[in-house]
């Protein structure tokens, strides 16, 4: 288990990551009203099936850029003697939020297309 | 569903709290965070200890500092011109200062004016960029060391601008800005650092740079002003302002000599130029020291701050415009040349040859400096520190005193010859 976690922090590169969980956070906020910091990383396992391992070290620290970017907003919630924070978009954040996932889909599409053609050609041409 | 009690989430706050995580906010979520966690474990059937175990486990070795750490940077990143613009004014900055700094110590022109604009950038566009961004980047509870740094080094950087172009006010700027970083900012940093202790490499040459700069303004102060030296001048010119206060026992010679018309002349020349001079060292101490006229009259050397200090007095002394023009050390030299002329004159013809060549102040002998011709003015007052120049000048109103009272005793001595007093 815990190789295959390094596994993937290596496959990915921290700017891929980083430009992707921003898309990620502000879809998963898009659909719902609003959700805290707990409910997005369990959401995130459950969706992907643990593949993309939503860390809190990467979430919160990120939540609060979205924030100071404007395109976050909070809400604060006492439960007990502790805070519950719950994040929800802001009008800036909507758009944001389809745009990248245009961007992203659109992205992915060509290097789908991109990869289907090279992936096309006889594998052992570096052989001859 | 599982629910925490206080005590626990107080231990789980403070735990959180001491593993670095230190801003409120961040605080807050991560408490949830964990609680919500802990609560979700413990309905699977975990004990409260294992669930809490588990749960900080998926934060890793040093996690959660690193949680704080991250959020910082990310909250700190400043866009691309942000960066560029502020790089640009540090280095535009620092490259004035050291270009400034380096022209003054050469005596080329120009450097007042780099200087002035260096540090104004520094002062107005650097620091408070840097306050802000740091301002940012750290925790509520670092506010007061990045704020006293922050008007620390404005003071510090104001008071070493004043300190280089004789402004008053320097020394009181600079040393307040000095303590503030010493009794402030380098405490609260040095200790911050060492309960943290993570210093990052580049906090740590940060703070060696800084402290590097401070010792070469404080060295660049102090080269000049060893105390002895200091001490030593400064007794020298405040004897030689004393001496001259003695010859008012000049009176009792000239009432021996009556009405003589050549005494009179006598009189009123050195009288005149002795006053000129005086005028001149009151006019240049006041200048130097931002004081009026009349206190600089009554201070003495060693009380005198800018005594070091050679701009001014040249700039007053060697000034072409015409409102500085009475205390221009030229007009002095001419003085000096009437009053000798007076003075020679007295003196019996065959005398007057070996008297000019004797005359104390040698206005017209061949003058060096570095190899190269100068004359007298130049040679004793251009870029000569206050100090050197009010002594000189003392040392000038002595002379000319000293030669008044030989010329006089010589006329004394010629009329009790001619005129013998009766009864003898």
């Amino acid at each position: 288990m815990h190789k295959i976690q390094m596994y993937i922090c290596l496959m990915y590169s921290s700017e891929l990551i980083k430009g992707t969980l921003k898309t990620l956070v502000l879809n998963l906020l898009a659909k719902h009203d609003r959700m805290y910091g707990y409910e997005i990383t369990q959401h995130v396992k459950e969706r992907t099936e643990e593949k993309i391992q939503l860390t809190e070290g990467a979430l919160y620290p990120l939540l609060h850029r979205l924030e100071a970017d404007g395109l976050l907003t909070t809400e604060k919630v006492s439960i007990g003697k502790r805070v519950r924070k719950y994040y929800k978009l802001t009008k800036t954040g909507k758009q944001a939020a389809t745009t990248l996932s245009d961007e992203f889909r659109q992205f992915s599409k060509t290097m789908n297309k991109l990869l289907d053609t090279f992936q096309s050609k006889p594998q052992l041409q570096w052989l001859n | 569903m599982a629910e925490l009690n206080e005590q626990q989430i107080d231990l789980i706050s403070a735990y959180i709290r001491q593993h670095g995580v230190a801003q409120d906010e961040l605080h807050d979520d991560i408490l949830d965070h964990v609680c919500t966690s802990i609560e979700h474990l413990m309905d699977g059937g975990d004990s409260f200890e294992k669930a809490f175990e588990k749960t900080i486990k998926l934060f890793g070795p040093g996690g959660l500092k690193q949680v704080q750490q991250q959020t910082f940077e990310l909250l700190t990143e400043m866009n691309e011109t942000m960066k560029k613009v502020a790089f640009a004014f540090g280095l535009t900055s620092a490259i004035l200062l050291l270009a400034g700094t380096s022209f003054k110590l050469m005596h080329w022109p120009g450097a007042g004016v780099m200087v002035v604009i260096g540090s104004a950038l520094l002062v107005l566009a650097y620091l408070p960029m840097l306050l802000w961004h740091k301002l940012k980047e750290s925790p509520r509870n670092e506010t007061l060391m990045h704020i006293s740094g922050f008007l620390g080094l404005t003071s510090t950087a104001i008071g070493v601008l004043f300190k280089i172009m004789h402004w008053p006010g320097a020394s009181v700027t600079l040393i307040t800005g000095m303590a503030v970083l010493g009794l402030i900012y380098m405490p609260i940093y040095f200790y911050k650092k060492y309960k943290v202790s993570s210093n990052k490499p580049v906090t740590l040459s940060t703070s060696l740079v800084a402290g590097t700069c401070l010792i070469l303004v404080v060295a660049l102060i102090n080269v000049k002003s060893s105390s002895d030296m200091n001490r030593g001048l400064s007794l020298i010119s405040d004897q030689l302002a004393e001496t001259n206060k003695g010859f008012d026992e000049l009176n009792v010679l000239y009432d021996r000599l009556g009405d003589d018309q050549q005494a009179m002349q006598i009189r009123s020349r050195a009288d005149e130029l002795v006053q000129a001079i005086e005028d001149l060292k009151t006019h240049l101490i006041a200048q130097s020291e931002g004081i009026t006229e009349e206190q600089a009259s009554n201070i003495e050397m060693r009380y005198v701050n800018s005594r070091w200090i050679y701009d001014i007095p040249t700039h007053i002394m060697f000034a072409e415009d015409e409102n500085t023009l009475p205390y221009s050390i030229y007009a002095v030299e001419d003085k000096i040349r009437d009053f000798k002329e007076y003075v020679v004159d007295v003196y019996q013809p065959d005398m007057q040859g070996t008297i000019d060549s004797m005359f104390p102040i040698k206005l017209d002998s061949g003058y060096e400096i570095d190899g190269k011709k100068t004359d007298w003015a130049k040679y004793h007052y251009y870029h000569v520190p206050l100090i050197g120049v009010v002594s000189e000048l003392s040392n000038i109103q002595v002379t000319i005193r000293n030669s008044e009272m030989q010329a006089l005793i010589y006329m004394i001595s010629q009329s009790d010859a001619s005129d013998p007093p009766s009864g003898s």
